[in-house]
């Protein structure tokens, strides 16, 4: 008997042959799996597992220059129902108590949502009503039938749920139970929100984001290359449940967030522009008007309040017309604020000096060989008055000589020096240029209009900025509204500086202009209720007839009072423009009466606010003063 | 022992198979520790990611809520609600002094506490100087 191994021969080689048979199958079946139909299943996993998945960047923040948040963005939920997931769901119960308990526990839920929502439980219960969809037959491949009609799957239930919202309907526990209830049927989508915490505040200023995500006017618009910032995506897959499965993440490119920008808008002084425009509308009810603030020295925009105005969080149901900055888009008549460009002009030009002497009770007077009749002035003057009297007496009279003495070319030329009949390049509200006819197209009594402020068009912005080259020391600054541009992180990255635009008079010329303005807020000039005691306001009331119907109304008026303070080292520029505003009792809305009061209380709380020093009396010294300076 | 027959090389293809079944079972449950590792790690990780953004949301939606209450106009209300009378700051209510601040505190404070001294409740004092009396 020949000897035996562990097994017999046969059974030997037949197991050695199944178990090499075994594995030739196996690897067979791989190479099948893994090479032959290897596009085929990848195709099919890709469709069902595979995904794309978008990663919005969150907007950056809008701060103003005490980093206030004027705008921010902050995620909200839409929350939708599926009306077929609940008798789905209640028909997988297995036995008829089963379905009913869940029907019971889910009506429950449903009313509890609405109680969380604020809905009516009535609104709840019909969004789960199962409804049909008309859809072509061609494309009816949602369910079994192809009988032109789906299942709706989707209806909405409330947009704006905010994350405390549903973080208490996540954790929605029923009576007597243990776990938070899952409430059939019930999806959300989680989506970004801008919001603005001051409502109207700066409205005209910040613009908005509408519900698109595409930023509509002001900052939000002119900034939003560096507010967006870039959305990522990462590929994933996800299980038979829909749960990423993180561990097969294959790409991915994060979001960067979008950066913060940071105003010269303080919120305190825009608060008091407003609550000061809130007072003149209430007392006044004109069609629009305009309160502007800017830092004298730098350009830089304090604060800018409009009429009318409207609420940022309520965009959606705001006329267009009350969205419109009528700062820098509408074009007035500038009146008598504009006589400070033909006086500055003839100054600077050695023309004339503060004692020139004008005889105001003319009619007429010669120029270029033909006489040129003048616009009446309110009062009539037996004296010859100083060029000082001319501005704070606002003589429409002596202006047009000066500006017969300027000529016509010259005019026009410091005219657009001062910023008139251009774009200031103003980045926000869509700024107009004005109108400021070349001189070649005046009519004979062009000069006698013009340098009252008649016959030209400006946006108030440029009637702010123009007063703004006499505070500045005789330049022509940029309007700017954004100081700074911050990372994601908060860390600036970029400063914007003061910007000159042109040098328009010598310091002395601005000098000696700035104090001849402070006689306009004297005893003697026009507004003297622009006076705040101890503070040298300069400035320049204006009080223009309206063109209506192509003739001048004496009943529309816009009334203005533009000036800075203080007069020997100004800190702020302060424009009121009031356009057809309406007194109480009647009367004239001469800019001495509806825009000097609003011009005194604006600089009286920015003396607070600003901490400006009054300046000091003849005899004591500035810096006696400044030493002095505190409070009880 | 048989080491070149044939029933020697089917044992060793056996025992082959069976240790390769062995290895291949070890190594396989090792990778599937493996994946199941990264698997947890991965979802831990995506698990943090959705809490620090959850929590970042928090911290925006709050961000938001506090600039709207501290914003003028709630401020405003705010006084109004709870009667605190509070008013802007006007110049006409301010009195500015020309001399050192820290001086006029001091004799406001010092007139402050001996007011109380100069009142109603005091005994003069009467001195007898040397005794002598009246």
């Amino acid at each position: 008997m020949t000897a035996r191994g562990f097994a017999h021969n046969l059974r030997l080689h037949l197991l050695a042959g199944a178990v090499v048979a075994s594995f030739a199958v196996v690897a067979a079946r791989l190479v099948e799996l893994h090479v032959l139909d290897r596009e085929h299943y990848l195709s099919q996993i890709q469709d069902a597992r595979h995904r794309v998945v978008a990663d919005p960047a969150r907007r950056g923040d809008i701060l103003d220059a005490r980093g206030d948040l004027l705008a921010t963005t902050r995620t909200d939920l839409t929350l939708a129902i599926d009306p077929w997931a609940l008798p789905e769901k209640i028909a997988a119960q297995k036995f008829a108590a089963r379905q009913a308990a869940f029907e019971t526990e889910q009506r429950a839920a449903r009313a509890a949502l609405a109680d969380l929502l604020g809905l009516p439980a009535a609104t709840v219960e019909a969004a789960y009503a199962p409804a049909w969809k008309d859809v072509p037959v061609t494309e009816d491949n949602a369910d079994d039938a192809a009988d032109g009609r789906v299942r709706m799957r989707y209806v909405k239930l409330l947009e704006g749920v905010t994350e405390e919202q549903f973080a208490r309907i996540q954790a929605l526990r029923l009576p007597g139970k243990k776990d938070p209830v899952r409430i059939a049927g019930l999806t959300h989508e989680r989506r970004f929100r801008r919001i603005y915490p001051h409502g109207e505040l700066a409205a005209h200023v910040l613009g908005y984001v509408n519900k698109e995500d595409v930023p509509s006017g002001g900052v939000e618009a002119f900034a939003d290359p560096y507010l967006k910032g870039l959305a990522g995506w990462r590929e994933i897959e996800r299980d038979g449940k829909r749960v990423e499965l993180a561990q097969f993440r294959q790409r991915e490119v994060p979001a960067a967030d979008g950066w913060g920008v940071v105003l010269s808008i303080d919120c305190a002084v825009q608060h008091i522009a407003e609550q000061e425009m809130s007072a003149l509308v209430a007392k006044f009810d004109p069609a629009k008007a305009t309160i502007i603030v800017s830092d004298a020295r730098t350009g830089f925009l304090l604060a800018l309040a409009n009429h009318p105005t409207f609420d940022l969080n309520k965009f959606g149901t705001t006329p267009l017309e009350k969205q419109r900055n009528i700062a820098a888009a509408d074009l007035i008549e500038p009146g008598s604020t504009f006589k400070i460009v033909p006086l500055a002009a003839a100054l600077n030009e050695g023309l004339v000096t503060p004692a020139s002497k004008f005889d105001c009770s003319l009619e007429s007077m010669v120029y270029n060989g033909k006489p040129r009749r003048f616009m009446r002035d309110d009062h009539r003057y037996d004296h010859p008055l100083s060029l000082g009297e001319v501005i704070s007496r606002s003589s429409n009279i002596g202006t047009a000589q000066i500006g017969m003495m300027l000529g016509d070319r010259r005019l026009y030329d410091y005219a657009r020096s001062f910023g008139y009949g251009e774009r200031s390049g103003f980045p926000l509200g869509r700024e107009e240029p004005g109108l400021l006819a070349d001189p070649a197209r005046w009519s004979g009594i062009d000069i006698t209009r013009i340098p009252a402020g008649y016959s030209i068009a400006a946006t108030p912005l440029q009637i702010h900025y123009g007063m703004g080259v006499i505070a500045s020391g005789g330049h022509l600054l940029r309007p700017q509204v954004i100081r700074q541009v911050l990372d994601a992180s908060g860390e600036p990255i970029y400063s914007f500086r003061p910007a000159v635009r042109r040098t328009v008079l010598a310091p002395a010329t601005a000098e000696a202009m700035a104090r001849m303005l402070q006689k306009v807020a004297s005893p003697d000039g026009t507004a003297k209720v622009a006076a705040l005691p101890g503070f040298e306001i300069a400035g320049k009331t204006g009080t223009a007839q309206k063109l209506i119907d192509g003739r001048y109304s004496e009943r529309h008026h816009v009334g203005s009072f533009v000036g800075f303070f203080p007069a020997s080292r100004p800190r702020v520029v302060i424009s009121v423009i009031v356009d057809d505003g309406h007194p109480p009792g009647g009367g004239t809305a001469y800019g001495s009466v509806v825009a000097a009061p609003s011009f005194r209380r604006v600089a009286e709380q920015l003396v607070q606010y600003l901490d400006i020093k009054p300046v000091a009396a003849p005899g004591a010294t500035l810096a006696a003063l400044a030493a002095e300076g505190g409070r009880r | 022992m048989h080491t070149r027959t044939t029933r020697a090389f089917a044992t060793q293809i056996v025992l082959g198979s069976l240790v390769a079944l062995g290895a291949g079972g070890g190594l396989g449950f090792a990778i599937v520790d493996l994946r199941h590792d990264i698997s947890v790690s991965a979802n831990t990780a995506r698990v943090l990611d959705q809490r620090i953004a959850e929590t970042e949301r928090r911290v925006a939606e709050i961000g938001g809520l506090v600039a709207t209450g501290q914003s003028p106009e709630a401020l405003e209300q705010r006084n109004q609600t709870l009667a605190l009378g509070l008013v802007p700051p006007a110049e006409g209510r301010v009195v500015r002094v020309g001399v050192s601040v820290t001086d006029r505190l001091a004799a406001n404070r010092k007139a402050e506490i001996f007011a109380a001294e100069t009142g109603q409740n005091l005994v003069p004092v009467r001195f007898n100087l040397g005794g002598a009396s009246r």
